[in-house]
């Protein structure tokens, strides 16, 4: 009887933010405008050297077809092509944006690591999103980062694939590996004078090798390697690359470790099902209030929650663990032997 | 049996990274290859006088590439160790126009701004026993009309003769390079020798 008194009360006291769970599809909306921007720009510059050329005639069919549909879309936002579509320009490697610059973390600590030394004016381009690195943790990794759209898709690809019957890697490794490929990839550098912390980093390879195939006229070297990934992703570990591997998540991570936002459970509301550990992409456990410096803000289980019982919280640490949810059935056994206990 | 499960996870990390390594390494020999004429690459403008400094400095974002207006910075996609995708240009397809975009939107020190006099890229070089007006097979003057540096940089060696003699103000855009309608092209950019000041 004790059961839905307790219940009430938390429905009242611990309703999450109707918002949060649905974060989730505006986290996959801005996955989407992340690739389709880094697909977009080198058509966008093409478009603009022909307009800078002034060579409308003399482009042959295909081109003028590039020019024409290009046209359409920036014609309404800029007015001289040649010089106003310089306002956006790169990858989520290094960008620019109205002259404000912002890089990856990693490319400044792997420049550093390369040329030994300090370039300050660089090196300040990575502040905003280290702040935003501490404020909200691993965002990058599920929020902006493009390989992580393909690596979701693959993800879901290979459960696809489980569906019809084809077995699926699902082996697990420990997730400290990338912190050691982390630190290699930068004596790497160092010892080679050349970022190749960049080399093997996904969203480094997605956004030059999108460029290169619709600019430079050819796919580059880290296509393979990335191909390479997506097969250890599907054979050996589910979102293998990022959880074991990835230099720039184990850099998020470490930077992340005591994001104030972070997501927490809500014990009163939680009925133990789980599905929040199956939809975690980086097999964290939120069911038992493991999240940590892995976890990516990604709001996936908020999202799958069917209790609503995981919410936002604003505090530098995860909550202890809480037991086991007060709607599932391992609580109730627990207070119905505490009860007797109690009478007895 | 501790160390056992050490050592069998350093030896898969190993295996792992050894993959990852070898998939690099035979994409070179996957790619289809231009014909491997000895090409004289240039540095974008701006560049870091050494070349290893300048590998090290790249990040290799491919910003300066995606602002150029003559799509002249290319990149070494598929070749090169260290140097991998850092930009190059290759004149004598495509050369530089001194815009300066590459050098403002570039976020490292790979490339800084710098006034036009002082970008160094290289100093174009004549064969005199190539060039058409050298060998007295006609008038020429392409790469005199196209150097957007003028008499400075290139110039006829006397006023009624056309024949072209590169000056100490070239700063080796390859503008020359690309416009040169000779079929063996006999002006090309050599790296600037220390006793030319610009």
């Amino acid at each position: 009887m004790a059961a839905p008194t307790i219940n009430e009360g938390a429905a009242v006291h611990h309703k999450p933010f109707f918002l949060w769970r649905h974060l989730n599809k505006l986290r996959w909306l801005t996955l989407i405008i992340v690739f389709a921007m880094l697909v977009l720009l080198p058509f966008l510059h093409i478009y603009q050297t022909y307009t800078a050329a002034h060579a409308y005639d003399l482009l042959s069919p295909g081109e003028k077809q590039l020019y024409d549909v290009m046209e359409s879309i920036a014609a309404p936002f800029v007015s001289d092509p040649a010089e106003d579509l310089d306002a956006v320009k790169g990858n989520t490697w290094s960008g620019s944006f109205w002259g404000f610059k912002i890089s990856d973390p990693l490319a400044a600590l792997g420049q550093v690591a390369a040329s030994l030394s300090l370039y300050w004016p660089f090196l300040l381009t990575a502040l905003v999103p280290v702040l935003a690195t501490i404020i909200f943790g691993r965002f990058f990794c599920g929020w902006i980062c493009p390989a992580t759209f393909i690596y979701e898709l693959n993800s879901n690809f290979a459960s696809w694939l489980r569906w019809a019957g084809i077995r699926v890697g699902n082996r697990r490794f420990d997730k400290r590996i990338k912190y050691g490929v982390l630190a290699l990839g930068l004596i790497l550098s160092a010892v080679s004078g050349s970022v190749l912390a960049g080399v093997v980093y996904p969203p480094a390879i997605i956004g030059r090798e999108i460029y290169y195939t619709i600019a430079q006229g050819g796919l580059g070297a880290g296509t393979i390697f990335f191909l390479g990934t997506l097969l250890f992703d599907i054979l050996v570990a589910r979102r293998g690359f990022c959880r074991y591997l990835c230099p720039g998540g184990a850099l998020y991570a470490l930077l992340g470790r005591y994001r104030l936002v972070r997501i927490r459970r809500i014990a009163e509301t939680c009925n133990d099902c789980a599905k929040c550990n199956v939809v975690c992409e980086f097999d964290l456990d939120p069911l038992r209030d493991g999240f940590g410096q892995e976890c990516n803000n990604c709001t996936a289980c908020i999202a799958i929650c069917p209790t609503d019982a995981l919410t936002f919280t604003i505090r530098p640490s995860d909550y202890p663990e809480q037991g086991p949810g007060h709607l599932g059935q391992l609580y109730r056994k627990q207070q119905a032997t505490e009860d007797t206990d109690a009478a007895s | 049996m501790k160390r056992r499960t050490f050592l069998k996870r350093l030896i898969a990390g190993a295996a792992m990274l050894g993959t990852a390594a070898l998939l690099y390494g035979v994409t070179p020999l996957l790619a289809p290859r231009r014909a491997t004429a000895k090409r004289n690459y240039l540095r974008p403008p701006g560049a870091l006088a050494d070349d290893a400094a300048f590998t090290a400095a790249c990040i290799g974002c491919g910003l300066c590439g995606e602002v150029c207006p003559p799509r002249c910075i290319k990149f070494h996609t598929r070749d090169g160790s260290a140097t991998v995708n850092t930009p190059y240009i290759d004149a004598a397809e495509k050369a530089c126009i001194l815009c300066d975009k590459c050098m403002e939107v570039c976020p490292t020190n790979a490339l800084t701004v710098m006034p036009r006099g002082d970008i160094n890229m290289g100093l174009a070089e004549i064969d005199q026993t190539a060039c058409y007006p050298w060998v007295d097979r006609g008038i020429c003057g392409a790469c005199v009309s196209i150097c957007p540096l003028g008499k400075k940089a290139i110039g006829y060696k006397m006023w009624n003769q056309y024949r072209p003699e590169v000056r100490a103000g070239c700063v080796g855009c390859g503008l020359c390079v690309e416009v040169c309608p000779h079929p063996s092209v006999p002006i090309w950019v050599v790296s600037r020798p220390n006793d030319i000041k610009v």
